[in-house]
């Protein structure tokens, strides 16, 4: 019963049925948002939601992982020209 | 290994954009090597539900960490070590037999990452989006959570300066189980709203 507790993760975030994420492409535009969070916008990610928020809105029917890299696609290029530290 | 064997499926619209993101962010020095492989290693074997089971299950254990988690969630979550993006300003809401708590994002996605991963495809959805604050009662429903008429329903809308995790009932009959024996019984669903233990 408490067995998955001692392995932490290798059951259990697949409980309810779902996988996190469908196809590679969707684990990677999800760490490539948070590459842009970490590594441009020093932790900030209320830049990426608000570009996320948008796209949502403007296509409410699209799958959901298209709008992220709708999102990203409008955030980048917004960074700043060098990362900040 | 076997794909070698074969030619690669042509990618779709979607995966050239994500590719195009992927060299552009890689070039500015964006992307360091392993990154995106250790991102996704993290949430799809370390960062899920797991994490608010154990949280939900110290809370049943111990009241008094119950009322440090229902005062300060944020706080009292790290002290079983989980916190970090998208866990800032949790906010834990406990359901009775009398009130339900159930939690939705109306705007996008937002969510108690740490507690409990990335979200499920339908809580990303339109229709849960909406529908839950409109009639969460009949969405409660059809979702096979149904729940007696006197019970109050409270919909919390989550956001960039609030994510909420709900503290299920504990179930009848585990008065004798273990912390850890506990926690695997408490599931995803549980900690959204969108079902009973």
């Amino acid at each position: 019963m408490s067995t998955p507790l001692s392995l932490p993760g290798l059951d259990l975030p697949r409980r309810n049925g779902e996988l996190a994420f469908d196809a590679p492409w969707q684990s990677t535009v999800f760490a490539l948002a948070a590459a842009v969070i970490e590594h441009a916008l020093g932790g900030d990610r209320e830049p990426f939601r608000q570009q996320l928020i948008k796209a949502i809105a403007a296509d409410p029917g699209r799958p959901y992982w298209e709008s992220w890299t709708t999102a990203l696609e409008a955030l980048v290029p917004t960074l700043p020209e060098r990362p900040t530290p | 290994m076997t794909s070698s064997a074969h030619h690669p499926a042509p990618m779709s619209p979607v995966e050239r954009r994500v590719a195009a993101l992927e060299a552009l962010l890689t070039e500015r020095g964006l992307v360091p090597a392993g990154f995106i492989e250790e991102i996704t290693r993290r949430y799809e074997s370390e960062i899920g539900p797991m994490n608010g089971a154990k949280v939900v299950a110290r809370a049943w254990a111990d009241p008094e960490y119950k009322r440090r988690l229902l005062a300060d969630g944020t706080a009292a979550i790290a002290e079983l070590g989980f916190g970090g993006p998208e866990g800032h300003h949790m906010v834990v809401v406990e359901n009775t037999s009398t009130m339900h708590n159930v939690i939705v994002c109306t705007l996008c996605s937002c969510y108690p990452w740490p507690v409990l991963g990335l979200p499920p495809a339908w809580y990303k959805d339109p229709p849960y989006r909406a529908r839950m604050v409109r009639e969460p009662r009949a969405l409660l429903a059809e979702m096979g959570c149904p729940l007696p008429e006197e019970v109050e329903i409270w919909v919390l809308d989550s956001s960039a300066e609030v994510r909420y995790l709900v503290l299920p009932q504990r179930p009848p009959g585990t008065g004798g189980m273990t912390e850890a024996e506990l926690a695997a019984l408490v599931t995803r669903d549980s900690m959204i709203g969108v079902a009973r233990l």
